[in-house]
């Protein structure tokens, strides 16, 4: 029997945290993801949950405590936002290469300058080069269950990756829904206690991270690589898993919402596809032909699922919510990567990007009916106009 | 919830050289140079920890010239860290066994957790990690050895670089005639005064191996985090022949340029007195980082010899220097 409550992503986070039996925790402040340690510290002082709560000296020190702790066989969670997340950078690769299942809950923050404390994915996919799986959680009830998951694929040892746990600060942060919280022996059932591989152990010796000659190289590269690739079966694997236990369905990494017939549809990663999926449902109404497709997982990314939805529309608009100075197409980090998804196919859809909700700026119904207009004028027309929109500048 | 007993090892005292262990765990097969003071250090620390350690390597020499090929010269187990974040990782571990142990998830005893920084990694870039990790008062021994540069990238000045020290990044010239311009931090002293938590602080040096490892020892049985800071010649980086080092160690004692004491129940014991100091010349003629230096350098640093003995309490007669 599940129980309803109503609650934060932050505070579903924890809980999920807490069910996963965790053993090291580590903490520092920075807003928006601090709630978690808030509720996590509360936890471990009532004796709810024994774990080891570190306060780390910054992000950096909780990515190197939590990476350590990792390698030491102990299952560790930690997290940041914004210019936290940066600040990190030095561990991240250290801790994938030496396949240690750290997680690592990032509640979006815009980095600096200027200090503005609202959400945008820039933080963690500044990162998304760095051997971690990563996806993002649209509402609460997502957050908790993509903790579990995200643990479970992770740690699968097909896999050994850390993980990226997103969400859109204060969007889902701190706006509570509901959320199902199922029994500690549903959890016990879907995630069996971490196995950790050649641990740093005095009864079986082994070293971590030794120096290499040149021509090691390229095997260690493409071990690291393969592990990402190998996680896609492993992650349809554990969502249908999560349902059959959770009787909460989720497709493995492409949702598509109202693609029926659709001409054009936006393509969203996080917590405005909640908006967006109102304005379909009201475009719909007035007899556009318009849908959403969102994606569950940044890394690894599902290229061949994308190409798949993709190719069957006319005109695709990526919603960035994040931002790459000078990259290609000249707008965010997402439409080039379904630029790139969809080359091979058959049939190519006209894609524009949209730079919108950055620095925290709530994407609007108006926004995304100004953005159906735009796509409809594509797919309609089968010309692009411009390959970027900037929200709020344009006619 | 039900929580195991977190048992710890118990190291005994070494009383003489014919007591210390002759099992090896700092193994050939590594790639330091001939006369390399924090190898040596290295096969002490490993010694006097036994079988059940783990070693946590910061980059820096200990790090690069001993890990190569993908392959590790110790029998326990070994982690690199990053130079930034010994204190960090020493922590991670001593934390996982903390949990793992209480919570039945690990069978056997809590290890010996020992970082084994440079000083660089320690005293400069790392500060913060070996100052959290020590605030946080984690069950481990965070030992800086210290070869007076970064070393390992070719002989840069760090924060332990004597005044007057040539470094590739000291280099002196007719602008800067003493090469080296800055006073050293002492880092031992900083963890002491800052770490109310910490309970076991000492400097050691591989001139003298029996106190090196029965502070090892020490640090170890204590619970809570250790600082110890051991000083460990460099034949390279300082230009002197390879079989000095033991020499040199001996002498930086003997002339006050380094000192051994321990911090202990809050009070600071200095373990070898010496009657009467060898003028830091002497000291500073033996090495090529120092030959630049002028008459006048040279009198700067005797002086701040004196001034580092006194605030340890250590009495200077006005005559200890002859020349």
């Amino acid at each position: 029997m599940q129980a309803k409550k109503f609650l934060t992503g932050l505070s579903a986070a924890a809980m999920a945290v807490k069910m996963a039996d965790v053993d090291v925790i580590t903490s520092f402040p920075i807003r928006p993801y601090t709630g978690v340690m808030m509720v996590l510290s509360q936890m471990v002082a009532n004796g709810e949950l024994d774990a080891e709560f570190i306060h780390a000296d910054g992000e950096h020190a909780q990515l190197s405590i939590a990476g350590a702790a990792s390698a030491a066989g102990s299952r560790t969670f930690t997290g940041s936002s914004g210019v936290g997340v940066t600040f990190a950078m030095e561990n991240y690769s250290p801790i994938s290469g030496g396949r240690y299942p750290v997680q690592m809950l990032i509640a979006d923050r815009t980095l600096d300058p200027p200090g503005d404390f609202g959400s945008e994915h820039t933080d963690a996919l500044g990162c998304r080069d760095q051997g971690w799986l990563m996806g993002w959680a649209e509402t609460p009830q997502e957050v908790f269950d993509n903790t579990l998951m995200f643990y479970r694929i992770g740690e699968d040892p097909r896999v050994r990756l850390p993980q990226f746990n997103c969400h859109d600060g204060y969007f889902v942060s701190h706006i509570p829904g509901e959320v199902q919280i199922p029994e500690q022996s549903q959890v016990d059932e879907f995630l069996p206690p971490y196995k950790p591989v050649n641990p740093l152990d005095p009864q079986n010796p082994v070293g971590h991270g030794p120096q290499i000659y040149s021509d090691q190289g390229p095997a260690l590269e493409a071990m690291r690589a393969n592990a990402m690739m190998a996680s896609m079966p492993v992650i349809e694997e554990v969502v249908d898993d999560f349902g059959r236990i959770f009787g909460r369905k989720y497709p493995p990494f492409v949702e598509e919402y109202m693609t029926e017939d659709a001409d054009f549809v936006f393509f969203i990663s996080g917590a405005h596809a909640h908006t967006a999926r109102y304005a379909v449902r009201h475009l719909r109404e007035k007899g556009a032909k318009v849908g959403l497709v969102k994606i569950r997982f940044i890394r690894p990314w599902p290229t061949d699922d994308i190409a798949e939805s993709l190719s069957k529309f006319n005109a695709v608009g990526v919603v960035e919510t994040n931002t790459s100075f000078g990259i290609a197409r000249g707008g965010g980090i997402l439409g080039p990567e379904v630029c790139a998804s969809l080359y091979d196919a058959p049939q190519r859809p006209l894609i524009a990007s949209f730079m919108a909700g950055l620095g925290g700026e709530a994407i609007t119904l108006d926004d995304f009916y100004f953005m159906a207009k735009k796509l409809s004028n594509i797919a309609e027309s089968g010309r692009l106009e411009k390959a970027v929109y900037w929200m709020g500048f344009e006619e | 919830m039900e929580t195991q007993r977190v048992e710890k090892i118990r190291l005994d005292p070494i009383k003489n050289l014919l007591k210390v262990p002759v099992d090896e765990y700092y193994v050939p097969g590594h790639r330091t140079c001939a006369g390399c003071g924090p190898a040596l250090n290295y096969r002490l620390v490993a010694k006097a920890a036994g079988k059940d350690t783990i070693f946590v390597g910061p980059t820096g020499c200990m790090y690069v010239a001993n890990t190569s090929y993908l392959c590790v010269p110790w029998a326990v187990p070994w982690i690199h860290a990053q130079i930034t974040n010994g204190g960090g990782v020493g922590s991670g571990i001593a934390a996982a066994y903390e949990a793992r142990i209480r919570k039945g998830k690990y069978k056997g005893k809590f290890p010996n957790v020992i970082v084994m920084a440079g000083e660089g990694g320690a005293s400069d870039v790392g500060l913060q990690s070996l100052s959290g990790a020590m605030y946080r008062n984690h069950d481990f021994l965070y030992i800086c050895y210290d070869n007076e540069s970064y070393a390992n990238t070719g002989i840069q000045t760090s924060p332990m670089t004597p005044y007057g020290a040539r470094t590739t990044f000291t280099p002196p010239g007719p602008a800067v005639p003493e090469g080296k311009k800055l006073w050293p931090k002492d880092l031992a002293r900083m963890i002491v005064c800052g770490h109310p938590s910490v309970q076991y602080v000492a400097t050691a040096s591989i001139g003298y191996p029996i106190d090196l490892m029965n502070k090892v020892r020490k640090a170890l049985n204590r619970e809570g985090a250790a600082f110890m800071h051991i000083h460990a010649p460099c034949p390279k980086g300082w230009g002197f022949p390879t079989d000095r080092t033991i020499e040199i160690a001996k002498l930086a004692i003997e002339t006050g340029m380094w000192t051994l004491w321990e911090y202990e129940n809050r009070e600071y014991k200095i373990n070898k007195e010496t009657k009467k100091y060898k003028p830091v010349s002497q000291y500073l003629e033996t090495q090529d980082r120092f030959s630049h230096l002028t008459a006048e350098h040279k009198a700067k640093i005797q002086n701040f010899v004196y001034q580092k003995l006194a605030t340890l309490g250590i009495k200077v007669p006005a005559k200890a220097v002859a020349a």
